[in-house]
């Protein structure tokens, strides 16, 4: 009897089963499960029904029949439209996170040169605006960009300018938003990465002949590759999608996929064509997302030999 | 203390071969921080291929000279001339120094050829050269096999051979080293020593190391400085630091040393008298001293200038009663502790040459000590 109850015990989950369940468990309902309904629903047709798509299993008399309609797919490439979207997102995301890069380098690198009390004090700044929703600081920006907003009235009252800039609904706004939004996700990474180089090596390189600026280049930048690259892909993959910035703060002629994800979703009420968009995009993220892991990995494996 | 008087008669054959005086000149360097000083006026006058030592414990100014020579540390005062030429306000990558550092700091995104051709690429010397420079730097230290590795893949002596043909590979007029040993164990430090004199020596590099290795600085260096708060105590070759210490301070800090505090009682021309509490007869030392009658002083007596035995030595005076309270056995020899009547604590070694030496000394053992006229040192500060 108690072997019976103790082979049943050894076929039970144990703990160690249970904690590394969690994180496969979370990725399966947050993840897998709304990819699949998307990737599902990518492949039926538009209907005027509840919900608004056709199934794609159904009985016709005594058969099963399993319509997969690609057309949604076939759409996306046929309209230009859609490349003309993705295009535009990958560029505003690359330009973006290049200026997050030139902005956040070197505020990263001054935070990791203070002493650790003030260190704690500048990284408490950069967090800081990120307790404040980022609906309504995206909004504040409205107000200070728009005609008679604080900008433009400052640079009038200094009479640097006689009538105000455009700039609120231009790709202007747009990067300007961007770059506000994204820079501490650019600027933690970089500074993890920068605070833990050995400043002997700078001056090594200036014992060995190299100037300042030239150990810079030859010594800072390439150890904190991984930095970079990390910080990169935190700003490039969320604004490859980015909705909220764009449809505030650019014009009409602003067009980044996340804009027309939404107007698919909701003004056309095109369920299937909105999720073929998701799917499409969700697949252009992943190849960073893989280049990006294979070159950690590879950074592991040559530490580790 | 076997490699002492080996190094000594060593070094002074060394010296010899040494060139022009005053290749590096310190003159009266300060270095002040916050308030605090660092560095206090020092002087130093350093010869061309010398291997020279600043010796002394942790925050006695040794490391803040060596980064004001490679010009890391702006003195506050002073100036440093390296052959002719005044390099006080040159930057670090101007100055034709190079620097090991204490932990090497070898570039870790970089092969082993790749660090040391840095220092050559920044001279903008041709590929060709660099290739063949780098060759040649290798082959110095024998790591011609690990010319492609990462410094991640080598062993500490192995890394620490990297950093010596980085620093030498452009033929710097002042090699630096910073705790050249500090990161290694103790087996591969003697042997790494001796490598690395041979290797300076050979290429004729002036050099000067910051060492808080009494022990390290004897073998490797030509002459020594004792730094303490800011300033050199004393300085001299190796067996002169270790045979003649000018106070207390370098007497203690270099080996051990049995002191006995007394009065000169007769101060001639060749030789003084002093009389102590410690001692029942008089100590009698074989040379003079800038002192006066009734002057308070040390005697300095290293333990393995302490002979210990049985009888009563013939001698009138430097002798005196005490019982063993406590042996050390290290091996090669053994480290009585004394106890005099009067309470004084004294060490004497005596060398075990022989498997069963024929006076055996045990615990309690009433014995004398004694020394001769030329052993003691007479410390006036």
């Amino acid at each position: 009897m108690s072997r019976v109850m103790a082979s049943i015990r050894r076929r039970l989950p144990g703990p160690r089963w249970l904690v590394i369940a969690v994180p496969y468990l979370w990725l399966l309902l947050f993840f897998a499960v709304p990819f699949a309904i998307a990737f599902k629903i990518s492949f039926s047709s538009a209907a005027i029904a509840m919900p608004p798509y056709t199934p794609l299993v159904e009985w016709v008399g005594d058969s099963l029949k399993l319509s997969l309609n690609a057309g949604n797919y076939l759409y996306l490439v046929r309209d230009s439209l859609y490349v003309n979207a993705y295009l535009s997102s990958l560029k505003i995301a690359v330009i973006s996170t290049f200026l997050c890069l030139l902005i956040g380098y070197p505020i990263a690198y001054s935070i990791a040169r203070m002493s650790p009390a003030n260190r704690n004090i500048a990284l408490m700044l950069v967090i800081l605006p990120s307790w404040t929703s980022f609906l309504i600081r995206i909004y504040a920006w409205v107000g200070i960009l728009k005609n008679n907003g604080l900008l433009n009235n400052l640079l009038m009252n200094l009479g640097l300018i006689d009538e105000p800039l455009q700039i609120l609904h231009t790709p202007t706004a747009v990067y300007i938003g961007i770059v506000y939004a994204y820079l501490p996700f650019m600027v933690l990474p970089l500074y993890a990465n920068l605070v833990k180089h050995d400043y002997r090596l700078i001056e090594a390189a200036n014992d060995l002949g190299a100037p300042p600026l030239k150990s810079f280049f030859t010594i800072t930048l390439p150890m904190s590759k991984a930095g970079i690259i990390a910080g990169a892909m935190l700003v490039m993959i969320p604004v490859l999608g980015e909705f909220v910035i764009p449809e505030m703060l650019g014009g009409a002629d602003t067009l980044m996929i996340g804009r027309v994800l939404w107007q698919e979703f909701f003004n056309n009420r095109d369920w299937p064509v909105a999720s073929a968009v998701a799917i499409v995009m969700l697949a252009l993220l992943i190849i960073p997302i893989m280049i990006f892991h294979r070159y950690q990995s590879k950074e592991m494996e040559s530490r580790l030999s | 203390m076997a490699a002492v008087t080996n190094g000594s008669a060593a070094g002074a054959a060394k010296n010899e071969k040494l060139g022009a005086e005053n290749y590096l000149r310190i003159e009266s360097v300060r270095k002040e921080f916050d308030g605090f000083v660092a560095v206090d006026d020092v002087s130093l006058s350093i010869r061309k291929g010398e291997i020279f030592a600043l010796l002394g414990a942790s925050g006695c100014g040794k490391s803040t000279l060596l980064r004001v020579l490679g010009g890391f540390e702006k003195p506050t005062k002073g100036r440093v001339i390296l052959d002719g030429q005044d390099i006080t306000d040159l930057p670090p990558y101007e100055r034709p120094i190079n620097m090991m550092f204490q932990s090497y700091a070898l570039f870790p995104h970089m092969s082993v050829e790749q660090n040391v051709a840095f220092g050559l690429k920044q001279d903008g010397m041709p590929r060709a050269d660099i290739t063949r420079r780098v060759a040649e730097m290798l082959a110095l230290v024998q790591m011609e096999k690990f010319a492609r590795r990462r410094p991640h893949q080598l062993s500490g002596g192995q890394q620490q051979r990297v950093a010596l043909a980085r620093s030498l590979a452009k033929s710097p007029k002042l090699l630096l080293l910073d705790e050249p040993m500090g990161a290694l164990d103790k087996k591969l430090r003697s042997q790494m020593q001796l490598e690395l004199v041979n290797i300076v020596e050979r290429l004729g590099v002036t050099c000067v190391m910051v060492t808080h290795d009494q022990e390290e600085a004897m073998t490797m260096a030509h002459r020594i400085a004792i730094m303490d708060a800011g300033w050199i105590r004393q300085l001299g070759t190796p067996d002169e630091i270790y045979e003649q210490p000018s106070c207390r301070f370098t007497a203690e800090f270099i080996g051990s040393v049995n002191l006995i505090e007394g009065k000169i009682k007769d101060d001639e021309k060749d030789f003084i008298t002093i009389t102590s509490p410690a001692l029942e007869c008089l100590a009698y030392v074989g040379h003079g001293v800038t002192g006066f009658e009734g002057q308070d002083v040390a005697l300095a007596l290293r333990p393995e200038k302490v002979a210990v035995s049985k009888d009563e030595p013939a001698q009138p005076h430097n002798k005196v009663k005490g019982i063993i309270e406590d042996i050390a056995y290290f091996g090669s020899h053994s480290v009585f502790h004394v106890r005099l009547a009067g309470g004084t604590k004294v060490l004497a070694n005596m060398i075990n040459s022989q498997r069963w030496a024929s006076e055996k000394f045990t615990w309690n053992d009433a014995v004398w000590l004694s020394w001769d006229d030329q052993a003691g040192v007479v410390l006036t500060s």
